[in-house]
C-alpha cells in the first residue's frame, strides 16, 4: 500500500509528534508498505491563522501521486488531518487543545485573542464534522478519545504504540533519587515537584532531564528550587541523549510523571519497561491509563501534599518501590503494545 | 447564557442609557450578564450585573472570551457608542442598532476620539466608492449638512459588518437591513419597564402644562411649536415647559420672548431625572416632534406614555406607526398648522386627549415590556452563536480572493471552487 | 539565522529537488545557521489543482514559529515559493515547466485538458507578479535564469551549487559502455538513446540507471529497445545506490545526457567530478553551460543520427574521450563551484 502520513510541522520545534511520525513511518515501511510523511508548517497565532491553514489542508490534493494512486492517508495531527482522501484513517495525536481542555488554562494562548472564542467553534465544529469523513477514528490513547467523546461527540479506539527504542530499556537497580524526564513546562509541572519536595518528610531526591521551550524554563525553575530551599535535592541534566536517559530509567528509584491531562505520555511507557514504579497525578490524564494506583505506582492527588506523600511512602520503602516497578514491567508486557498491531489496524 | 454588555449607562445623557437601566434587570432574570463600561462614571443598574472598566485599546480579550457572547448597542453618539463600537471591531458579537444612520457616529469617532481623517475617509470609499470618498472629505470640513450625508451614506454597514447577529427596534430598521444581511437579524420595540402605578395621578386644571424634553436639536421643530403657540386663539390657557439642553439657546430665548409668548414658555434647561419625572407627572401634553428622523425607536416616547401622556409625535418613521389612539400625528413640514389645530381640539375635549394617553401607557405595557424584549434578545443570541463560526466563511472567502487576485482576473469566477470548500470547513 | 526553505513534494517520488533542499539545508547548518525543510505535496493534475496549492501556499504563515522569527525564507520551487515572508529569497530550480517551454511539448498533459490554458494564465501571471516580493531572485542555472527572463520579464542571478558527494567522485579506467543516469522518463530521452543506437556504425554499449517515473516507464523502454533491435547493447539497473553509481561513471567511457531543456543537470557535473566526456544535444539546456563541444564533451544534434556520430566518435577515439573527460574535471575545479558561495548569497 502507498500511505500518507499527514501531520503539521513547528518548525525549528522537535518533540513527540515528530517522533511518532517517523515511528509509524518506519513501522509502517518494515510491514512492506511505501510510507510517507506530509507535514504542513502550522503557526497558531493569530486565531485567523488557523482558518487559514484548515482552508490550505482542504485544497490540498494527495489522492494520488504522480499517475498512481495513494491507498491511505493516516491522519495525525490537527489541522492535517483534514487533508481529504476516500481512504483516510485517523490516529489522532491529539484536536487543537487550546479550543478545547486548554481553553481556559495558563497553556492556552487561544482566549487571549479578541477572536477566539470564534476561533475555538470553528475548530470545534470543523472536528466534529469533518474528522468522521474517514473510515475509522483511532487515538493514541484512551484519554484523546475521552476528550474526542467529551468535547466532539465522537467515538474512537484507543491504539497503543510503543515508545521509541522500548527493546533498549533496562532495569539496574534503585539508586537514591526520583527520575523526571520531561520537557520543562507549566504542563508536565516540574514546579509542582519541587513544591512536594519542600513538604516531604524524608530526604528525597530528583533528577530532571529535558530542556525547556525555547531553550526557557530551567533558569526560573532552579529559582522557585532556591525558593523553596531544596535545590541541594535536586539536579537538573538538561537535555540528554537516548543513552543517558535509558541510564537514568535504569538506576533511579521511581519516575515521577505528574503533568496535566497528558494525551499519552511516553515516560509511564518508559519507566514500566525500566522496571521503575511511577508516580503520578489524579488529573494526569494518559498515565491512569497504565498505572493502577499501589499496583504499579502510585496515583496521588494533586497537590504538593500529595505528592509528598506518595515519594515519602517509595523513599522510605525501596521494597514497595521495587515490586511496584516489577509489576509494571509484567503490566506492560501483558497489555501487547507492539508497532505490528498499529500498524495492522490503520492499513486494515 | 454568559453575555458581555457593551452600551452606554446611566448617567450618561442618552436614552440607550435609559433603556439599558429599563432593560438589565430583566436580562438579568434570564442571564448571567457583565456590564462593561468605558464611562467615568456609571449607576449600578442590576447588583447581580458585574461590573467592568475597560478602555478600547486595552481590553483583557481572555475576560470577554470566558463569556459566550458580547452585546454591543451602537447609535448615532460617539461619546456614548465610540467604546462598545470600537471592541466590536476586534471581537464580532451581536449589534443592538439603536439608529440604522450613522453619519455623525462615524465622522465624530474619527475626528474627535481617533484623530483620523485618512481613516474615516477609506471607510467611506470602501463603502461607497469614489463619491463616498469625496462626500467623506466634504462632511469632514462641514461643508455638507448631516441629513444629506445621512441620507446617501448612512455607514450603516460599517457598524454591521462583523457582526455575528443584528437587532433592531423598528419594522423599517428590520426592512432596510433585511436585504443585505448576512447575519442573524431580529426586531423588537424598545424595552421600558413601565412604572408599577394603581391610577393616573391627578392633574392640576388650568393653565395646561405642554412639556417638550429631551436633547433638543434642530430636528425637534421647536420653532415650529413655539409659533404654534404664538398663533393659538387661546394660548393664554397654555404653558409650554422646555426640558433639556438646546442646539441654539439664544435662538430660542428670542423666540421665546414674543410678545405673544411672554409669561407663556418655561426654558429649563437640563434637570435631574426627578424633576424631569415630576415636570412629566404633571404636565397634559406632550410634544415629541421629529423632522428629519434618523428612523429609530425613541425612548423619550415611552416615556411620556410611562406617565399616561398624551403626545403629538411627526408623522415619520417609527412614529408614523404609532396608533392614532395612543399618539396624535403631525405633518412634517405642516407643525404650526396642525399643533394649532391639535391644541384647538385639546381645548375642546381635554377628556379624549387623557384617554389617548392612558392608550398610550397600555400602548407601552403590551409592546414594549422588557421581559419580552429579553425573550427576543436571548433567542437572537442563541443564532448569532450558532452563526459564529460560520461567519468565518466570508473572512476566508475574502482571504481566498484577495490572493488569487495575484493570478485570476476573474477571482469571482475563480473563488467558485474554493467557495465549496470554505463552506465545508466553516458550514 | 533561522531559514526555511520552501519547496514541493511529490510523494513516492525522491528526485534531484529533495537532494537539492537536503544540501542546502546542510550546507545551512554547517554555516552555522538553524535551517529546515517546509515541502508541500504537489499533484498537478487536473490542472485546477494547480491553482487550489498556489492559493494553499499562499495560506501558509511561515513568518514565525512557535513564538520566534524566522528570518529567511528560502523559495525553491513553484508554487511553494509563493509562501509570504517579508524576507524571502528565491533559488529558483525551475517553474512549472508545462505553462512555459514545455506547453508545446506533445508530453504536456495541461496543454490537453479543458481548463489547461486558463491554469496556464494564471501561473504564467503569478509568477509575474509574485516572484519579484523576493528581496532577490537567484536560480540554479542560467538556463532557468533565461526562461524566467524570456517568458516573465524578471531578472535573476545563476547560482551554481556541486552535485551530493562531489568529493567522492573518482575516476578509474574506461571500460567498453556509456553511463546514462537519469530518471526515466520523456524529457531525458532514453528513447531517442535507443533510436541513436539503431544508427550507431560501431558496437556502442549503454548501461542506464535510474527508476521509472511512471511504474511503466522501464517496459516501455525495453519494449522499444526489443523494436529496434538493440536489446542486447543495453543494460537497465534501475535505481542504483550513490555508490554504485559512482563505480559507473568512474568505469565509463563517456556519459550520456541529453535531456530536453534540463534546468541544471547534476549529470554533466557528475560526469566532470569522474573526468568523463559528456555527450549532450544542442537543446539540453543547462549541461549546455558546461558542455563546451570538442573540448569537454560533444554536442550533438538532438536526433538519433546526431546523437549515434557523436557516440560513434568517441566509442572509435578512447584518447578523445579521455581527453575531453579530463579537460572536464578542469572545468570545474576552474568554475569554483561551492555550497559556501551559495549559502553567502542566500542567507545575505
Amino acid at each position: 500500500m502507498r500511505i500518507l502520513i499527514t501531520t503539521v510541522q513547528v518548525a525549528f520545534v522537535r518533540g513527540g509528534a515528530e517522533v511518532l511520525a517517523e515511528g509509524l513511518r518506519d513501522a509502517l515501511a518494515a510491514a512492506g508498505h511505501e510510507a510517507e510523511v506530509v507535514a504542513v508548517p502550522f503557526k497558531w497565532y493569530p486565531p485567523e491563522r488557523i482558518l487559514d491553514l484548515m482552508l490550505a489542508c482542504r485544497l490540498l490534493d494527495v489522492t494520488a501521486s504522480c499517475g498512481a494512486a495513494v491507498d491511505r492517508v493516516i491522519g495525525l495531527k490537527f489541522p492535517a488531518y483534514f487533508v481529504r482522501h476516500p481512504n483516510k484513517v485517523h490516529w489522532v495525536l491529539h484536536q487543537h487543545r487550546p479550543a478545547y481542555d486548554l481553553w481556559d488554562h495558563e497553556c492556552g494562548d487561544l482566549i487571549r485573542f479578541p477572536n477566539g472564542t470564534q476561533v475555538r467553534d470553528a475548530i470545534r465544529d470543523a472536528d466534529q464534522r469533518l474528522l468522521p469523513e474517514a473510515k475509522a477514528i483511532y487515538t493514541i490513547a484512551g484519554n484523546v478519545s475521552r476528550r474526542l467523546k467529551e468535547y466532539s461527540g465522537l467515538d474512537s479506539t484507543p491504539l497503543y504504540h510503543p515508545p521509541r527504542h522500548a527493546d533498549k530499556l533496562f532495569c539496574a537497580g534503585y539508586d537514591d533519587a526520583f527520575f523526571f524526564p520531561s520537557r520543562l513546562g507549566p504542563l508536565k509541572r516540574q514546579g509542582l515537584v519541587l513544591e512536594a519536595l519542600a513538604k516531604t518528610s524524608r530526604p528525597v531526591r530528583v533528577r530532571f532531564a529535558g530542556a525547556g521551550d525555547a531553550g526557557s524554563g530551567q533558569a526560573e525553575l532552579e529559582a522557585r528550587a532556591r525558593e523553596l530551599g531544596v535545590e541541594g535535592r535536586v539536579e537538573w541534566l538538561g537535555r540528554v541523549d537516548d543513552e543517558r536517559m535509558r541510564r537514568e530509567y535504569a538506576r533511579c528509584l521511581g519516575v515521577i510523571f505528574p503533568p496535566l491531562d497528558e494525551d499519552y505520555g511516553y515516560v509511564t511507557l518508559e519507566a514500566m519497561l525500566s522496571s521503575k514504579a511511577v508516580v503520578t497525578c489524579a488529573d494526569s490524564g494518559g498515565p491512569l491509563e497504565f498505572v493502577v494506583d499501589g499496583r504499579t505506582g502510585l496515583v496521588a492527588e494533586p497537590t504538593a501534599e500529595g505528592l509528598a506523600a506518595a515519594l515519602d511512602r517509595l523513599w522510605g520503602d525501596r521494597g514497595l518501590a521495587r515490586s511496584l516497578g516489577e509489576a509494571g514491567r509484567a503490566h506492560y508486557e501483558a497489555l501487547g503494545i507492539s508497532w505490528d498491531t498499529v500498524v495492522q489496524r490503520l492499513a486494515a | 447564557m454568559k453575555i458581555n454588555w457593551f452600551s452606554p449607562l446611566p448617567p450618561a445623557g442618552t436614552g440607550v442609557a435609559e433603556y439599558a437601566a429599563h432593560l438589565l434587570p430583566a436580562l438579568c432574570d434570564r442571564a448571567e450578564v457583565v456590564v462593561w463600561t468605558d464611562q467615568e462614571r456609571c449607576d449600578v443598574l442590576d447588583a447581580r450585573a458585574e461590573v467592568r472598566r475597560y478602555q478600547p485599546d486595552q481590553i483583557a480579550w481572555a475576560d470577554l472570551n470566558r463569556a459566550d457572547l458580547s452585546v454591543y448597542h451602537v447609535g448615532n453618539n460617539q461619546e456614548h457608542h465610540g467604546g462598545p463600537w470600537l471592541v466590536s471591531r476586534r471581537q464580532p458579537g451581536l449589534v443592538v442598532l439603536h439608529d440604522v444612520s450613522l453619519p455623525h457616529f462615524f465622522v465624530n469617532l474619527y475626528r474627535q476620539r481617533l484623530k483620523d481623517r485618512a481613516g474615516y475617509c477609506a471607510h467611506m470609499e470602501r463603502v461607497y466608492g469614489a463619491n463616498g470618498r469625496a462626500l467623506a472629505a466634504e462632511f469632514w470640513d462641514h461643508r455638507v449638512p448631516p441629513e444629506y450625508v445621512a441620507e446617501r451614506c448612512p455607514l450603516t454597514e460599517l457598524a454591521v459588518e462583523g457582526a455575528l447577529g443584528v437587532f433592531v427596534h423598528t419594522p423599517a430598521a428590520y426592512e432596510e437591513l433585511k436585504p443585505r444581511r448576512r447575519w442573524p437579524l431580529a426586531c423588537h420595540p424598545l424595552a421600558y419597564r413601565a412604572t408599577p402605578r394603581p391610577a393616573p395621578p391627578p392633574r392640576d386644571g388650568m393653565p395646561y402644562q405642554l412639556i417638550v424634553f429631551g436633547h433638543i436639536s434642530a430636528n425637534r421643530r421647536l420653532e415650529y411649536v413655539l409659533e404654534a403657540l404664538a398663533h393659538a386663539e387661546r394660548r393664554d390657557r397654555f404653558h409650554l415647559h422646555v426640558y433639556g439642553s438646546l442646539w441654539d439657546p439664544r435662538h430660542i430665548e428670542q423666540l421665546a420672548k414674543a410678545p405673544a409668548l411672554r409669561g407663556r414658555v418655561t426654558l429649563h434647561g437640563y434637570v435631574a431625572d426627578a424633576e424631569l419625572d415630576a415636570a412629566l407627572a404633571s404636565a397634559h401634553l406632550a410634544i415629541n416632534l421629529r423632522f428629519p428622523t434618523l428612523g429609530e425607536g425613541s425612548i423619550s416616547q415611552l416615556r411620556i406614555w410611562d406617565h399616561a401622556l398624551p403626545t403629538l409625535v411627526s408623522r415619520v418613521g417609527w412614529y408614523a406607526t404609532l396608533p392614532a389612539s395612543a399618539v396624535a400625528h403631525v405633518r412634517p413640514g405642516h407643525e404650526v398648522e396642525d399643533v394649532r389645530r391639535h391644541l384647538d381640539d385639546f381645548l375642546r375635549d381635554p377628556a379624549a386627549f387623557a384617554r389617548m394617553g392612558e392608550c398610550g401607557r397600555r400602548y407601552l405595557q403590551e409592546h414594549h415590556a422588557p421581559g419580552a424584549y429579553v425573550e427576543a434578545l436571548l433567542g437572537l443570541c442563541e443564532e448569532a452563536r450558532q452563526y459564529r463560526p460560520r461567519a468565518l466563511s466570508y473572512y476566508l472567502a475574502e482571504r481566498a480572493g484577495a490572493e488569487m487576485s495575484a493570478w485570476c482576473t476573474d477571482s469571482a469566477k475563480a473563488l467558485r471552487p474554493v467557495a465549496g470548500q470554505i463552506a465545508r470547513l466553516v458550514a
